[in-house]
């Protein structure tokens, strides 16, 4: 308010003398931008929208099946521990109570300790965070291991390509690492 | 410097701490006093949140009573867990597991098992602690920049309430004589508001500012994967230590009322109000509540099939460095001690909220009040000192 004794102000400068301190009125525009984003994960997470925002299908796992999601339709995101991506899942009806455990891997795991990461949650949904490696062939193989309560082991895959498609992407602008 | 125009300068500081981003502040800090009473507007608006009892003798279930009833009523759900809010008169918390993948809250008796309800898509509660907490910026790569940018605050809070005491000289007085004219017209009925509330209101603003603050130093912390916690990481079950049973037969677990009672014993002090079961068959269950310190929570990780406690996490667990961090989440929400604390609190937040706005007042009204002046002795004068009526009429304030 000084300078504006000093000298008779511009229409210009008379606007921003006048609106300077209500610009910052304008950050309610970020709330508001993601509000739609925020009531759309609200329904992902709650399960309203389904297991994940992209349903790859159903693999069977020998006399089992589980329908496998992307719980999110983009590829791995970073992590300290190296990329991550979440995959959720269901088991089929049937097999709900017969499952003890199930693992997710890319590539075929030698044995039952090796099956990879293991599913957390119930039967009717639940999830796990697979590493994915920058250097993963692009025609990997998802593999699916369950276990039963007697200790038997049944496997099953998916093509990556067909598990999460965005991942395929990601994999493919990572390129090959030095 | 002289005192005069040092009194000048801080006057100047405190002015422009809030004033270029007061309405962002503003919205902080009344979606903060919504967020404090936010189970409560609930409470107020859904009948289903109520922990009616059926009658007045009517005890309270125990954690396996009312997994019963749940599953009498839903047989196919399944349940994640089990909170008891602090306060009786809420309904108990459950997360279920629906066949069609949903996985929600609802609310049940506490008296009687009933699901009284499933929380509306709309979560009020949420909503206006992702408002507050992080401006709905989503996470996406460790902290939202939204929560960075509300808890940044935190450090023009604690300047705002530094240098309001110093350009309040003797301030102390204030508390002795207060002083609030309303027959003086606006601009002193603002000033005198701001400087009441604001000395009544200093050991909140300190709260919620160092809170505040700690939050964008948990964010700092947390981005670059540095951790202060002594919880220990908690190993599966061991293949092993899961029993093999017959196909199609889950291998039995112990009941979850045994499992809190031989924790219990266990554990002296260790008082159980929230429970999260086993999340597959090689995970542990979860067992916690407050202890007798209650801004902070004690928990026990159980074996399901064997009740051994593989882990405990427990108050004398807790580093002196630790007390301090994790007692600043409930000072800054005021959820440590019932529903008076959470009054206390969202009153203090709509007071500071109205400090906010005086202070909006007072400046505006000033700066107009000083504009109209400067201008016209521009027109008068071609070449005033311009500045000395303006900053005049900001240190009068001050030297008040």
């Amino acid at each position: 308010m000084s300078k504006l004794a000093a000298a008779t102000p511009s229409p210009l400068r008379a606007v921003w003398l006048k609106w300077r301190f209500h610009i910052n009125v304008l950050l309610l525009l970020v709330p508001l931008g993601f509000m739609p984003k925020y009531f759309a994960d609200a329904a992902l997470f709650r399960g309203d929208s389904g297991i994940g925002e992209r349903v790859a299908g159903e693999v069977q796992v020998g006399p089992w099946s589980l329908t496998l999601a992307e719980f999110r339709n983009e590829g791995p995101r970073p992590d300290p521990a190296g990329p991550m991506k979440f995959f959720n899942a269901a088991l089929c009806a049937a097999c709900a109570d017969q499952v003890k455990a199930t693992y997710l891997r890319i590539g075929k795991p030698r044995s039952l300790r090796a099956a990879g990461v293991i599913f957390f949650g119930t039967p009717y949904r639940m999830g796990a965070l697979l590493p994915v490696p920058e250097r993963t062939p692009a025609n990997a193989e998802l593999w699916v291991t369950m276990e039963g309560w007697d200790g038997t082991m049944h496997q099953g895959s998916i093509s990556l390509s067909q598990a999460s498609p965005a991942t395929i992407a990601w994999l493919n602008k990572q390129g090959v690492k030095p | 410097m002289s005192k005069k125009s040092r009194s000048k300068l801080w006057f100047l500081v405190h002015g422009w701490l809030a004033l270029p981003i007061w309405f962002f502040v503003l919205i902080v800090c009344v979606t903060g006093t919504l967020a404090v009473v936010s189970q409560e507007i609930v409470w107020l608006a859904n009948p289903e949140i109520r922990a009616s009892k059926p009658s007045d003798d009517a005890e309270p279930l125990s954690y396996d009573q009312v997994i019963s009833a749940i599953k009498r009523a839903e047989p196919q759900v399944i349940v994640q867990s089990i909170v008891r809010p602090d306060e009786s008169h809420f309904a108990l918390s459950v997360d279920l597991s629906y066949p069609d993948g949903r996985s929600v809250e609802v609310y049940v008796n506490p008296y009687t098992g009933a699901i009284q309800g499933i929380s509306p898509a709309f979560d009020f509660k949420q909503f206006t602690r992702a408002l507050h907490g992080w401006w709905l910026v989503p996470f996406s790569n460790g902290f939202s920049w939204g929560w960075y940018l509300v808890s940044a605050l935190g450090l023009p809070l604690l300047a705002s309430l530094i240098t309001g005491l110093v350009v309040y000289k003797r301030f102390w007085k204030g508390f002795l004589r207060p002083t609030l004219r309303v027959r003086h017209g606006a601009r002193i009925f603002w000033g005198d508001f701001h400087r009441l509330s604001g000395i009544w209101s200093i050991w909140f603003i300190a709260v919620i500012s160092i809170t505040g603050t700690w939050f964008l130093i948990q964010a700092i912390l947390g981005d670059n994967q540095i951790s202060i916690s002594s919880e220990p990481i908690v190993p599966v079950i061991a293949r092993e230590n899961v029993p093999m049973s017959a196909p199609g037969v889950p291998a039995p677990m112990i009941a979850l009322d045994d499992a809190i009672e031989i924790a219990s014993q266990r554990i002296p002090g260790l008082e159980t109000s929230f429970v999260f079961l086993p999340l597959n068959a090689y995970s542990h269950l979860q067992i916690g509540g407050r202890g007798w310190y209650p801004l902070m929570y004690q928990t026990a990780q159980i074996n399901p099939y064997t009740g051994e406690v593989a882990v405990s996490h427990l108050l004398s667990n807790r580093s002196t460095l630790e007390f301090v961090t994790e007692s600043m989440r409930p000072l800054h929400t005021g959820d440590f001690g019932g529903l008076w604390i959470k009054l206390i609190w969202a009153f203090f937040g709509l007071v500071l909220s109205m400090m906010v706005l005086s202070g909006l007042l007072i400046w505006t009204k000033r700066t107009a009040l000083s504009t109209l002046h400067a201008l016209k002795r521009s027109h008068k004068a071609p070449r005033p000192a311009a500045s000395i009526p303006a900053m005049q009429a900001e240190t009068s304030e001050g030297n008040r």
